[in-house]
């Protein structure tokens, strides 16, 4: 098990790669839209919910590309980390306010805020925290693993 | 390097390329979002609901609002529409007939595009007031017509 569970931290950071960079996607094509979506959550001051919008969805791209090709995984673990518990504290304030809105996540078209939402991003937080307390490296290339 | 370093260079290039890549955009959003206005003196309201408008618009403008699935009228006669239409395009000599057929597409308060064969035909204009007066709130009157629209390369809709 022990010889297997780097590997299975390498899995997880290129499922987690890969779902960064696919929610990234419509975000960075429509930003409005996911601006609109943020804006739902009644909770961003002074308009900033456009600005937010339009770094977002390419830090998710950024750090999926950095978690599947191996450059600053540890900063790309953070950053996902980190805005895993912002999602989930968004998505928990709109649910116990009871609002029925779209999450705007961007991995499946009219996803609604709810618990099971919250349960997913706990698990990719918990993937996130993995990846970053890894402590054999594997297949990283900047800074450079051994392997 | 280390954790915080990384950090920072993973936010500077996503607020690079976010700002960058809405400033290349043909309709940006703006930095801050913008409050829908309240409108606090009652004419202003009353007549935001109430006016009907009559508007000109130019080839580009007409190009775009064709894209978004805008109703065309077109409001040469119809012996004319043999030769070509713009794709979608209604038309009818009568206008009674012309506006049944308008209000059952889209209702009174859609807005429509109404154009005619070229810059000075003033058909499309005529019957923009006349629409108007039947009831239609949002008229625009597509300048330059059927002529520019050709001459541009546009596509067009013939019937036999």
């Amino acid at each position: 098990m022990n010889k297997l569970y780097p590997w299975i931290l390498l899995l997880i950071r290129f499922l987690l790669g890969v779902i960064f960079i696919y929610a990234s996607l419509d975000k960075i094509i429509d930003p409005g839209e996911f601006a609109r979506a943020i804006g739902n959550y009644h909770i961003i001051p002074f308009g900033l919910e456009n600005l937010i919008a339009l770094v977002i969805p390419w830090l998710e791209l950024f750090i999926g590309i950095g978690l599947i090709s191996g450059i600053m995984v540890d900063g790309a673990s953070a950053i996902s980390g980190g805005l895993m518990a912002i999602f989930i504290l968004l998505i928990l304030q709109a649910t116990l306010r009871g609002f029925n809105i779209e999450c705007g996540c961007g991995l499946k078209e009219g996803e609604m805020v709810g618990w099971s939402k919250i349960l997913e991003n706990i698990i990719f937080l918990g993937a996130s925290f993995l990846v970053w307390s890894r402590s054999k490296k594997l297949f990283e290339i900047f800074p450079k693993s051994s392997l | 390097m280390d954790t915080k370093k990384q950090i920072i260079i993973y936010l500077g290039f996503s607020i690079f390329c976010g700002i960058a890549s809405n400033g290349i955009e043909s309709s940006p959003i703006p930095w801050i979002n913008q409050p829908i206005e309240l409108v606090s003196n009652k004419e202003d309201l009353i007549s935001l609901f109430v006016d009907p408008q009559i508007r000109e618009i130019d080839l580009e403008m007409a190009k775009s609002l064709h894209k978004t699935g805008l109703l065309f009228v077109d409001a040469r006669a119809e012996e004319y529409l043999t030769n070509g239409i713009i794709p979608g395009a209604i038309g009818n000599n009568d206008v009674g007939l012309l506006s049944e057929k308008i209000e059952f597409l889209i209702g009174f308060d859609k807005g429509f595009v109404v154009y005619c064969s070229d810059d000075d035909c003033g058909s499309s204009e005529e019957l923009a007031y006349e629409l108007q007066e039947i009831g239609f709130m949002n008229i625009l009157v597509f300048k330059g017509g059927w002529k520019s629209w050709t001459e541009a390369g546009f596509e067009i809709e013939t019937h036999e």
